[in-house]
């Protein structure tokens, strides 16, 4: 019979089955799973309010960063210092909250080689597995991209390590996302400021990224300047895939330009611009941003020595530097690494520090929290205010409450001094 | 066994059975589980455009990333202007298959390693470009879209909703890619895949072909855009990336070149490999995958899909060994029911096997 049908009732035939069983099985629609937010990890015998990732002795968080990749370092950095410092306190006995308990905090960590894609695959996996929040993770395009869903989610996105400013300046809108660092645009304009105050006529030349990150420094600088004696006389853009500045250079040394504000990323290429200027014999005052300033890698091979000055904005104090080598808080650090984060991240990146910080800040948040919901701990991580959190240098602290900026909005101007960094002195 | 499967009822059987797994998997999965599936579906899109282009016609193409990125940002922006659904996805089409056919007419004058370097400026331009026009990309933070989502009256989830309209897609355009490749056209890539000269003696241009192959892969990828804005909701230049079209080429390979099934094959290793390996220890994601790449490429040169036939030939090998009557011999190289290439050459010197003269 069933061969004696045509090709088209075949197809008929099938379709009918097909939408037959359809509409048997959309009956049954998904148990418990329904809104994203995972039913939370095993037994949750606390208050039935509780939210998923939260027990009475534990509390589960994630991360996805890049962790292999160009931006492995830096990536596999913001999960070690984190680590370090959860693991360290769980040793000593675990965290304590605010309601009274005291849980071990976990962490669970996935690599998205800074894509977007996989960093959404990733966000949805940790929910899944039900986090309690997601925290600390690198990257603006991989951050940007879980924005929205941790907002619909209602799943805490905090603390996140990037310059960009889209993550704090609009709070009201994204609730549940938090950025940790100082934006691109404070470090811009910090520099800014110290011009500003010199109070006499400065020119300044500025080399800065073809694309927003190196636009926020440019407007941090010039709303600084505004009204003042500092005056731009002229800028060029690159592009972070060019092999070399020097034309860029070589056109903003005819300026002769006072001071060079050279907010290049990429560090090759910001040792072939301190190294270009001199050879040209254009010795102005120079400021690097955060990420391109390591004395190792950029201000000693640039042969940054022969400038009047080197400045750069800090927030931590360096693990390795001779200058803190008796510090309690680097001291507790190294031990932490050496015994947790070492086998996430082998190189050291300033991103080591900043995560390390932010697991103090976790803390203090934690402490804060009266109920075993997010929206407890949201609450208590935006009213931290005052909190000196370890390795960040004297006169930064952390302040949450400020509703268009990030956890740490305070910079410290640094000036290099022939081996490492030391606050700046006034222009 | 291939008798068994051969018949048309059991293949009618397997395909409903294979329908309906579709249809009820994301009822019961979770969030995860279905965007993960989603996005299966959105890279075999894009492989199917590489496989035909690379797989079937012979052509190395390094850029299937850039077409990806633009139907993505063509989509983000025809969400955002709030053009009709349908239009959007037209578009996401159309342009990139513009795009790709006025590269391809200038570049399939090109063979080997010249072509695979023009289509290598693909997405290394692409990149720069997405972070110039920031009022249409977002610039280097991306753009984040919020649509597709489930209607009231279907009673879905948004990701239930997103996986029936990706994979319903997905289907369609595998038809159609199916079609194409297995009909007249589908034989005058493989001829032009083989043997120029040999086509140009059958009044097969090869040079038009391969136009027609490039743009049919381009068109696959700015699908492929559309249905990623789809799934993922926001997209950036990183979406562009040259590392994206090297990892597709990897998974084209590693499912099966010149084969449907081997596509699908290799979107599920695109997407599930780097979780695995994720699972297994997140600080060595990429050794791990290196070694899987690596492992599979010597154990099933011809890519997951010959798995099957692997396991015959090695089984049948065995039991001659046993010293029982070679009665069943395999025939290797032969065309799979699943439609993998007539031909047996391993994958990825494609482009060299075809370096004949081009008598243009």
């Amino acid at each position: 019979m069933k061969n004696s049908l045509g090709p088209n009732k075949r197809v008929v035939g099938t379709v009918a089955v097909l939408g037959a069983v359809a509409l048997m099985v959309t009956g049954c629609t998904r148990a418990a799973t329904d809104g994203g937010a995972g039913t939370g990890s095993g037994s949750t015998s606390t208050a039935a309010a509780a939210s998923p990732g939260i027990t009475d002795t534990t509390l589960s968080l994630g991360i996805s960063s890049p962790l292999s990749g160009p931006t492995a370092g830096p990536g596999s950095c913001s999960v070690a210092g984190l680590d370090s410092y959860l693991e360290a306190q769980n040793a000593a006995g675990g965290f304590e909250f605010g309601d009274g308990k005291t849980r071990e905090v976990t962490l669970t960590y996935l690599d998205d080689t800074y894509d977007p894609a996989k960093a959404v695959s990733n966000y949805k996996q940790l929910v899944n597995d039900g986090i309690f929040a997601y925290v600390g993770a690198l990257g603006t395009p991989t951050n940007a991209a879980i924005m929205p869903l941790a907002n619909k989610d209602e799943v805490p996105q905090v603390l996140l390590i990037t310059g960009a400013s889209a993550f704090s300046k609009d709070q009201a809108s994204n609730p549940w996302t938090f950025g940790l660092l100082p934006t691109y645009y404070t470090e811009g304009n910090t520099f800014g400021k110290l011009l500003a105050d010199a109070g006499k006529p400065i020119t300044v030349a500025v080399l800065s990224q073809n694309d927003d990150f190196g636009k926020d420094y440019v407007a941090g600088l010039n709303d600084a300047i505004k009204g003042t004696d500092v005056k731009v006389v002229d800028s060029a853009t690159y592009e972070p895939t060019d092999t070399t500045l020097d034309s860029q250079v070589t056109q903003l040394a005819n300026s002769k330009a006072d001071v060079l504000l050279s907010a290049v990323s990429v560090t090759p290429l910001q040792v072939g611009v301190l190294t270009k200027a001199q050879s040209l014999g254009w010795l102005p005052r120079i400021f690097l941003p955060s990420n391109t300033s390591t004395p190792g890698t950029v201000v000693e091979p640039g042969g940054g020595a022969a400038y009047p000055a080197v400045y750069s904005t800090s927030l931590t104090k360096v693990p390795a530097s001779p200058t803190f080598a008796e510090d309690e808080d680097v001291k507790a650090y190294n031990a932490a690494f050496e015994a947790y984060g070492s086998k996430i991240a082998s190189v050291f990146t300033p991103h080591c520090a900043w995560s390390y910080a932010e697991g103090a800040i976790l803390g203090e948040a934690f402490k804060g929290m009266e109920e075993p919901t997010r929206d407890s701990f949201m609450t208590a991580l935006k009213s931290i205010k005052g909190f000196d959190a370890p390795l960040l240098l004297d006169g930064i602290s952390v302040d949450t409450t400020q509703d268009d900026q990030p956890a740490i909005s305070g910079l410290t101007l640094v000036q290099y001094n022939g081996k490492g960094y030391a606050p700046a002195a006034a222009y | 066994m291939k008798a068994f499967l051969a018949r048309p009822i059991v293949r009618i059987i397997l395909a409903v059975v294979i329908a309906v797994v579709i249809i009820v998997a994301p009822i019961t999965s979770s969030p995860y589980v279905n965007y993960q599936l989603s996005i299966i579906a959105v890279f075999a899109v894009a492989l199917l455009g590489l496989n035909i282009v690379m797989g079937y016609t012979g052509q190395v193409s390094l850029g299937q990333s850039a077409f990806l990125g633009l139907g993505a940002y063509i989509a983000a922006y025809g969400v955002r202007m709030e053009w009709p659904i349908v239009l959007t996805f037209l578009l996401c089409c159309v342009i990139p298959a513009a795009v790709g056919l006025l590269v391809a007419l200038a570049a399939a004058r090109l063979r080997g390693l010249a072509l695979a370097m023009v289509t290598i400026a693909l997405p290394i331009i692409g990149v720069p470009l997405a972070k110039r026009f920031p009022d249409f990309t977002g610039g280097s933070q991306g753009t984040s879209v919020s649509f597709l989502e489930a209607p009231d009256w279907s009673g879905l989830a948004d990701d239930q909703w997103r996986y029936y309209i990706v994979v319903a897609i997905a289907v369609v355009l595998f038809l159609l890619g199916r079609n194409l490749v297995r009909g007249r056209i589908g034989r005058a890539f493989a001829i032009v895949k083989s043997n120029e000269a040999v086509a140009l003696s059958m009044g097969i241009s090869p040079y038009r072909y391969k136009v027609l192959a490039f743009t049919v892969a381009s068109l696959f990828g700015g699908a492929a855009g559309f249905l990623y804005i789809a799934v993922v909701q926001y997209t950036s230049p990183e979406t562009l990336s040259f590392a994206t079209s090297i990892n597709l080429i990897a998974a084209m390979v590693i499912g099966g070149s010149a084969s449907i099934l081997g596509t699908i094959l290799g979107a599920i290793y695109f997407v599930v490999l780097p979780i695995a390996a994720g699972q297994i220890d997140a600080s060595r994601t990429a050794l791990i995958s290196g070694a899987v790449l690596l492992a599979v490429l010597f154990l099933l040169p011809g890519g997951l899909v010959s798995l099957p036939r692997r396991i015959v030939q090695l089984t049948s090998g065995a039991k001659r060994r046993g010293g029982s009557t070679p009665a069943n011999q395999t025939p290797t190289g032969g065309t799979a029911p699943d439609g993998t290439a007539p031909d047996g050459t391993a994958p990825g010197n494609t482009a060299e096997s075809a370096a004949q003269k081009q008598p243009k």
